[in-house]
This record gives structure tokens, sequence and C-alpha cells, in this order.
């Protein structure tokens, strides 16, 4: 994923940004390569997709899918919840750093990033392990083959994350590598992992 | 500069998280007969906020706020159709049950 | 052309005339000529894809993985003639794939990555194709034809069929990561980045078909709303998107080792007949 490093953007490159300095808050200026919001913003529609088909079904057997529902604790969803919103938080405060030159501090930030989100990993898998020993598997109700639908192509999502966020963090090391453009992609790329969990948490866990 | 800037960022924080507690409140304010019931009212609250969550997302820590105003119309119209969509296909799904 | 020639070139000039003389002059002489038979094959062989599966077989749209095997027999009799005629047809196609995986490994080829991605990309996908598409050819034709055979064992050519064919979508998912990676590496710009994480998504959507090895029914069967037709709809938008951006890179290729130009660029040089790059 790396950039033409500083030389000059790609012909395609619509709003090539260069690390900007303190006088251009008023500047408009697309986050990142305008590539990863297309993927985004495609990515939205299919998880919505997804998310259409299970409130359907949920609205077709409301009874069914409460009682399994029932099974998932609500405290750990908003702890889950609470944590990538966190990790939301410390990857803009490393694009912040990044672009005011501060590379040491974005790099702490990225690091925390990384460790919210092995948080929310092991808390996930916990809970599975959990529901699975109580007997709630892919299998055993409607609900729950949705819930570990959707739990899980979100934390196909996650790990794609660690990918992602390890390149942030490999381009804040060396000052001959750092592109702040590929540095907001990334971020761009971690935040919709936290607003698809802020969206399955309301589905999955809250929605009666 | 950028002691402004990280204070927002906290503050933008603080605002999601009290939307997510706010779930628990919904959660138990419904609940009060003991046994859950389905309820569109609440659901359809529930998906609002999510949305809205999603919104503040988008235009603060997506930085979507100072971006031209294509994204901002883009990212506005796709919270449009995630609300349209998931909304319409519960309140289908219910007048159909 | 290359800003390595130490040739003089003569700047080849298109002929007016017939459609037959145009094309006889390119077979002939354009440079390209085999990157466009290779996109053509690519696009013939999708339409006559969609027509095989989708009009004469009915295969696709998948049908119920939750009926009983009177059922499916019906199914059988009912699909004879379209299943043996249109797998005939499939057979003598197939070969066309190898274009289409070429011209993907020739874009590889051309980025500024290792020759590996292509190499890589080639092999599996080349082997893709036989649990990805053959077998469900293979497997409908020998259900088709003897009718008479036993229900149960129809039952089974069915299950193993679609099971086969769907839920084997996973073999083309690394190659989907393999030219996902050589795009976005790329620093010649051959493909757009954004075209690099659609074959993530495409990527995705093959790791989301792997329920319906659990389920017969609902929207998690290999005909459900989530396994199949959401998925149909990347995958259509995927191949679409890749047909296009092939012919435009054809149309950039510049038989050099740098950069590609882009479009407006190649364009211009056409119209003013400066640059011996025909199309």
């Amino acid at each position: 994923m790396t950039d033409l490093a500083g030389a000059g953007s790609p012909p395609h490159d619509v709003d090539g940004r260069l690390a900007a300095k303190d006088g251009d808050k008023t500047a408009k200026f697309v986050p990142g390569q305008p590539d990863m919001w297309a993927f985004v913003l495609f990515e939205t529609l299919i998880f919505t997709g997804y998310f259409s088909v299970y409130l359907f079904q949920r609205a077709q057997h409301p009874e069914s899918f409460l009682h399994a529902q029932n099974q998932l604790d609500l405290r750990i969803g908003v702890v889950n919840t609470i944590v990538l919103l966190a990790s939301s938080w410390s990857v803009a405060r490393c694009v912040e750093a990044a672009r005011a030159g501060a590379f040491r501090q974005a790099s702490r930030n990225a690091f925390l990033t990384v460790v919210f989100a092995l948080v929310f990993l092991a808390s996930k898998v916990c809970e599975w392990v959990l529901q699975i020993h109580r007997g709630n598997g892919i299998t055993s109700s409607e609900f729950f083959t949705y819930y570990f639908f959707l739990t899980g192509i979100h934390f196909l999502h996650l790990l794609i994350g660690f990918v992602v966020l390890g390149v942030v963090i490999y381009q804040l090391r060396s000052p001959a590598r750092r592109s702040q453009n590929l540095i907001e992609t990334g971020a761009t790329y971690w935040h919709t992992v936290d607003f698809l969990w802020v969206l399955i948490f309301a589905l999955l866990y809250v929605v009666r | 500069m950028q002691t402004t800037f990280s204070k927002r960022l906290l503050v933008v924080w603080l605002v999601l998280v009290s939307l997510t507690l706010a779930y628990l409140w919904i959660d138990h304010t419904v609940d009060h007969h003991g046994s859950p019931s389905p309820s569109a009212v609440v659901t359809s609250s529930v998906i609002l906020i999510a949305v809205i969550k999603v919104r503040i997302i988008f235009r603060e820590f997506m930085e979507v706020r100072r971006a031209p105003a294509l994204l901002c119309r883009l990212t506005d119209a796709w919270l449009v159709i995630i609300a349209v969509s998931l909304l319409g296909s519960y309140l289908v799904g219910v007048a159909t049950s | 052309m290359s800003a390595a020639a130490t040739h003089t070139v003569t700047p080849l000039t298109r002929p007016g005339g017939s459609p037959f003389h145009r094309i006889g002059w390119h077979c002939r002489h354009n440079p390209k000529r085999e990157l466009w038979l290779a996109w053509w094959t690519t696009v013939v062989f999708y339409q006559l894809f969609f027509v095989v599966f989708f009009v004469i077989t009915r295969t696709q749209p998948p049908p119920n993985p939750g009926w009983d095997t009177p059922r499916v027999v019906q199914w059988f009799h009912n699909h004879h003639n379209g299943l043996l005629i249109g797998f005939a047809i499939m057979f003598v196609i197939t070969g066309m794939t190898a274009a289409s995986n070429a011209l993907i490994a020739y874009s590889m080829r051309r980025m500024s990555v290792s020759p590996a991605f292509g190499y890589s990309y080639l092999v599996l996908y080349s082997l893709s194709a036989v649990p990805g598409m053959l077998l469900l050819c293979l497997v409908l034709t020998v259900g088709a034809l003897r009718p008479d055979r036993d229900p149960e064992l129809i039952q089974w050519l069915y299950d193993f069929a679609f099971l086969s064919f769907s839920g084997t979508m996973g073999v083309f998912l690394i190659g989907s990561l393999v030219w996902m990676a050589a795009i976005l590496i790329d620093k010649h710009g051959v493909l757009p980045k954004w075209f690099g994480y659609l074959n993530l998504c495409n990527a995705l959507t093959e790791v989301v078909v792997a329920p319906a090895w659990i389920f017969h029914r609902g929207v998690f069967a290999w005909n459900g709303l989530i396994c199949w037709w959401i998925n149909m709809v990347v995958f259509g938008i995927y191949t679409g998107a890749f047909i296009v951006l092939l012919r435009q890179m054809i149309q950039r290729e510049d038989f050099g080792t740098g950069p590609l130009p882009d479009l407006a660029t190649t364009k211009e040089l056409d119209r003013s007949g400066d640059a011996a790059v025909a199309r």
C-alpha cells in the first residue's frame, strides 16, 4: 500500500495533500485516498444489505429473536463499543499528531489504537466461547446465526484493520516513508471498523 | 493549536460514549415488567441513535466536516440510505408478519 | 513508444474504409493485437458464461438446497436438455478463461511489483476453475445423462455440484488478495487503487459464502439472499469494473517500463497522430 513517496501524486489522485502546516485549517481536503472512501461507502452498502435482511427476519419472528437475544449481555456490548470508540479517538489523534509533525506522539497513538483493538478482539473471542459453552452456536437459533455471522464478518474487518494499522505504524517509524495521505487512508479504514460495530451493536444487542 | 484539537476529539468521544450508555438506560426502562417484549418504537429509536452516532464519527473522527461539499453530501446521503433501509426493512417485516 | 526505443518509428496511421478492412489491418499491424484479443476473449467468455448458466441451463440462480429427493429428480428432468446442451458449450469454451487470467496476470507484470504476483495469480486462478466452475458442469451433466438413475444418487450429485460451485468460492479468495496487494503496492498506476480495494470486497464476499455449507434453507443457503444474491451483485460489479479497467489499461499501454500514461494523455497523443501508439 505504499504511495509514491512524496515525489508527486499518481495522475488519478484527486485531492492528494502534503502534510499540512498550521495555517491550513480552513482548507477543504479529502482525508486519505478518495479510493479508500469509495471502498468504505461500498462496504457500508453491503453491510446495510445484511442488516436489512436481519431486521426483516427479526420483525417476522420477534419472540424467538428476543428470547435468544436475552442470552447476550448488553453490558459486554457497551464496553466493546466504548473500547472501539476509544480506538477511533486514538487513531484520530494519531492523524492529528502526524499532521502537526509530532511523529513520536503519532506513533504512540497508533500503538494505543492497536491495544484497544486487541482488547476488543479478546473480549469478542471470550464472548463467543461463552455463548458456545452455553449451547448457543451458529445453528442453535436464527438469532444466533445472525449474531455469529455479523460479529464474524466484522471480526474479519478488524483483523484486516490490524494489517492497516501495521502499515500506518510502518509509515510513522521512518522519516523517509511518512505519507500523511497513507496515514489518513489507514485511519479512514479504521473508523469504518468502528462505525460498522456501532451499527452491529445497536442491531444485535439493543434493538427489541 | 494541538491541545484545542485534541480536546475536541475527546469531547466527541465522550458524546459518543454517553449515547452508547443511553442504550443501557433504554434497556433498563423498557424492561420494567421483567421480561422484554418486541417494540417497534424502541427499535426505531435505537436505530436512529445509531445512525446519529455514525454521523458524528463521519463528521468528527473521519474529518468529513472539513471535507469538500461532495464528500459531506455523499456521507449524509449514505446515512439516509442506511436509515431508510434499516427502518424500512424492519417496518415492512413487522407489517407482513 | 517506449523511451528506450533507439530505432526510428514510423507512426502507424489507422486506415479508413470498411470494417473488415480495418479489422484486418488491426490484426496485422496493431502492436497491441494480442492484448485486444485477450480482452475480447474475456468479454465474449463472460457473455457466454451468463447465457449458459442463467438462460440455457438455468443453474443460476441456484435451485433450493432444501428440496427433497423427488423434487430434485423433478428439477433434473425439467432441466435435462438445457443441462446437456449448455454444459457441452461450457466445456468447449472453458479454455477462454486462460485469456482472461493471462490479461490480468499481464496487468501485474506491467506493474512495478515482483513478477511473482502475476505468476501466482495465474496458477491460483487456473486451478480455481476446477472446483469453482468445472465440477458443477461435469457433475450436473453426469446427473442429466441418465435420468433413470437411483434418486438418492441424483440428490447426491445435486448437492455435490452446487456445494462445489458456491461453497468453494474461497479458492478465488487468495487470487483476489494477490491482485489487490499488487495494485496497492504498484507505483506505475496500472490500475486505480479503488479497484484494489474492490478486490478486497470481492474476497470478503467469498468468505461470506461459507455458511452455505451449513444451512439448507434461508438466507445463508447456497441460493440465499446473503450467500448468493448480495454476493452476485458484488461479483457482477467487480467483473464489470475489471473488464472496463483492463480495456483502459490496454488503451494506455505504452510498452514501457515506467508509469503508465493516463487515458487523457493517451487519447490526445492518438488524436494528434504523434505517437505510434495505435489503438
